[in-house]
C-alpha cells in the first residue's frame, strides 16, 4: 500500500528567499551573458538595459541573501545545524548518500536520507549548499557590489589587486554558480516522482512514500 | 638635369635661410617675451614649451607680421593672425557646430602651448573641457543615463563623445599616490617624479626593459606584478587618434554598444604614453592585444564586453561543462535503469 507521509520542511520566509534567488540568479546569468558576450548574444533590446537588470538582479540576490541569513541566524536560529555536516555526517553521511547518487538509486533503493524540518538536508546537500551560500554567493555578490562602484571603491580594488582579478573572480565564480545550478535543477528531479522535491519548495510541505523505515518513525523527527 | 639639381639646391638654401632667419626673430622676441616681468604675465611665453610646439618651427613673425624693428617703440599693437589663415577645414568644421557660439580657438587652445592629440594626456584634454565644464558637476549630469558616469569621465576624454572624433585606441599612462598619502588617490606620474625613481634616467626604462621602444605584454606584466616596489599603476584611458572639432550631443555614444559591443578585435591597439621634461607625452607601441591579459597585462583598466579574457572565456565553459556532466551522464543512467525503480514502486 502507498500511503503518503508528509513533512512541513520550508517556511514560508525560506520559500520567499529561494524563488526570490532563483528567478534572480537565472537573470543574472541571462543578462551576465549577453555582457560578456555582446556582439554574439542580444537578448535583451540594449546593452545598457541588460547592464540595468544585471545590477538590478544583483540587488535582488543580495538582498534575499540577506533576507536568509536574518532568518536562520535570528529567527529558526538553526543556521549551522542546517547548513553544516556533523561528524558523522562527514565520515559516513557523504558517502552513504553519494552511494546512493552513483549506485542504489539505479537499482531502485530508497533515498538512505529522510528530511525533518530539523534536518532537511542530505549530507552532500548540506556540503554543497554550504560551499555555495557561504562562499560562493557573498563572494559574487560582493564582487558585484565593486563593479558597479569601481570610481568610489577603487582603492579597495586595488587592495584586491586590481580590476582584472575582480572581473575575473566575479565571472568564474559566476561561472560555478551557473554550473551548481543545472546540477541543482537536475537533483531536484531524483524524488520519488519528478516534482517531489519541487512542490515543497513552493507549498512547504514534503510528501514522502511510506517506508518500512519512516513508518515506525514519528512523523515529525530526526530519521538517523 | 643640371638646372633642376641648382633649383633644388636654391631651394633648399632658401628655405633653411628662412627657418633659421624665423629662428633668428623667434629668439629675438623670447628674449623679452620669456620675462614676465619684463613684458608683463598677459605676454610672457614659456619658452621650454613653446619650443618644442609646432608653432615655434614657423616662428612668431609667421603670425605676429606687424611687428617691425622698432616693436614695442613705436606704440604699434603687435597683430595677430587668425587661427583659421592656416587651419580653414578646422574653422569650418568648428563654425558649424553648437560650441562656437560659446568659445574662439584661443577660449580653448594656447597658441603658444599647441600639442598634438598624441602629445597631451587625456586628462589634459579634460582639463580643458573643464574649464567651463566642471568635471565633477559633469559627472553628476551624466548619471542620469550613464551608468558609473564618475570612471567614464575619468577614462574617457570628453571628445570621444561630443566629436566624431575616432580611431580610438587604449592609452596607458603612469599613475602614482601622492607620497604623503599612503591610501591616497592615485595620480598621474609627472616627468621628475618619474625620472627620480628610473635607474639611469630613463623614465622608459621603467617598463622598456630592453629598451627598445617597444613594450611587450611580458615588459607590461613585468611592471604591473611588481607595483608593490615602484607604487606606480598603470591608468588606462580609450583616447582618439584622429580628432574633430565638430562638438554635439552624439547619439550613438548613448548607445552604450557603441564602446562596449565592438568585440575584442577592436581593442588590439594600445599605446603607453610616457610624461615628458617640456610637459607633452610621447608614446610607446605596446604588444598587440596586451589589454585582453587575464590578469596582469592591464590590471587596473578592463571595459565590460570588449577586453574579455579568452583564456578566462575557456576556463568558465570548463567549469559550466563540468556542472552538465551530473545532468547528462547521470540523466542517461537513470533513463537506462528506469525499470529498476518502476518495479520497486509496484
Amino acid at each position: 500500500m502507498n500511503s503518503q507521509h508528509r513533512v512541513y520542511l520550508h517556511m514560508t520566509p525560506v520559500r520567499i528567499w529561494h524563488w526570490l534567488n532563483a528567478f534572480g540568479i537565472v537573470t543574472l546569468i541571462v543578462t551576465g551573458v549577453q555582457i560578456r558576450f555582446p556582439e554574439y548574444v542580444v537578448i535583451f533590446a540594449s546593452y545598457k538595459s541588460a547592464i540595468m537588470l544585471h545590477n538590478t538582479a544583483g540587488l535582488v540576490v543580495a538582498a534575499s541573501f540577506s533576507l536568509w541569513f536574518f532568518y536562520y541566524s535570528f529567527i529558526a536560529r538553526n543556521m549551522l545545524k542546517t547548513y553544516v555536516p556533523n561528524e558523522d555526517e562527514l565520515r559516513h553521511g557523504i558517502l552513504r548518500q553519494a552511494k546512493f547518487y552513483l549506485l542504489t538509486y539505479f537499482l531502485g533503493w530508497p533515498n538512505p536520507h529522510h528530511p525533518t524540518p530539523e534536518n532537511k538536508f542530505n549530507p552532500m546537500q548540506k556540503s554543497a549548499y554550504l560551499a555555495i551560500m557561504f562562499v560562493l554567493v557573498p563572494l559574487v555578490s560582493l564582487t558585484g557590489l565593486l563593479l558597479t562602484n569601481v570610481e568610489p571603491l577603487r582603492n579597495l580594488i586595488i587592495l584586491i589587486g586590481g580590476l582584472k582579478i575582480l572581473v575575473g573572480v566575479h565571472f568564474l565564480l559566476a561561472c560555478c554558480l551557473c554550473a551548481f545550478l543545472f546540477t541543482h535543477v537536475y537533483l531536484a528531479t531524483l524524488g520519488h516522482t519528478a516534482f517531489a522535491y519541487i512542490k515543497p519548495m513552493w507549498t512547504g510541505w514534503e510528501e514522502e512514500p511510506e517506508t518500512e523505515q519512516n513508518a515506525h518513525d514519528e512523523p515529525v523527527s530526526n530519521h538517523r | 638635369m643640371r638646372s633642376f639639381r641648382l633649383l633644388l639646391c636654391c631651394g633648399l638654401l632658401l628655405g633653411l635661410t628662412a627657418f633659421a632667419a624665423f629662428a633668428a626673430a623667434s629668439d629675438d622676441c623670447l628674449a623679452c617675451h620669456s620675462d614676465s616681468a619684463t613684458v608683463g604675465k598677459a605676454f610672457a611665453i614659456n619658452p621650454a614649451i613653446f619650443d618644442t610646439t609646432v608653432h615655434a618651427q614657423l616662428g612668431c613673425p609667421s603670425c605676429h607680421t606687424s611687428v617691425g624693428a622698432g616693436h614695442p617703440d613705436d606704440g604699434l599693437p603687435p597683430s595677430k593672425a587668425s587661427c583659421q589663415e592656416c587651419h580653414a577645414e578646422v574653422a569650418k568644421e568648428y563654425a558649424a557646430s553648437s560650441h562656437h557660439q560659446n568659445a574662439a580657438c584661443s577660449d580653448c587652445h594656447n597658441p603658444h602651448q599647441v600639442r598634438g592629440p598624441t602629445e597631451v594626456s587625456g586628462a589634459d584634454m579634460n582639463r580643458t573641457c573643464s574649464g567651463c565644464h566642471e568635471l565633477a558637476a559633469m559627472a553628476t549630469t551624466h548619471t542620469t543615463w550613464l551608468p558609473q558616469a564618475d570612471l567614464h569621465i575619468g577614462m574617457l576624454p570628453c571628445i570621444s563623445c561630443h566629436t566624431a572624433s575616432k580611431e580610438n585606441v587604449i592609452t596607458l599612462y603612469i599613475i602614482k599616490r601622492p607620497a604623503a598619502a599612503r591610501f591616497g588617490r592615485f595620480e598621474l606620474a609627472g616627468y621628475n617624479e618619474l625620472k627620480a625613481l628610473a635607474s639611469h634616467g630613463k623614465i622608459e626604462g621603467l617598463i622598456d626593459g630592453n629598451e627598445d621602444n617597444y613594450i611587450s605584454l611580458a615588459e607590461l606584466r613585468l611592471f604591473n606584478s611588481d607595483q608593490e616596489r615602484t607604487g606606480l599603476r598603470l591608468q588606462g584611458m580609450m583616447t582618439p587618434e584622429t580628432v574633430t572639432h565638430n562638438f554635439q550631443i552624439l547619439a550613438n555614444r548613448r548607445d552604450c554598444s557603441f564602446c562596449h559591443a565592438s568585440g575584442p578585435a577592436a581593442r588590439q591597439t594600445s599605446y603607453l604614453s610616457l610624461a615628458t621634461s617640456d610637459g607633452s607625452y610621447r608614446r610607446l607601441p605596446v604588444e598587440r592585444g596586451a589589454v585582453l591579459d587575464a590578469l596582469y597585462g592591464t590590471p587596473d583598466f578592463y571595459m565590460v564586453g570588449s577586453t574579455r579574457s579568452t583564456a578566462l572565456n575557456y576556463i568558465g565553459a570548463v567549469i559550466i561543462a563540468g556542472g552538465l556532466v551530473v545532468p547528462i551522464g547521470h540523466g542517461t543512467l537513470r533513463f537506462l535503469t528506469r525499470r529498476n525503480r518502476a518495479n520497486k514502486e509496484d
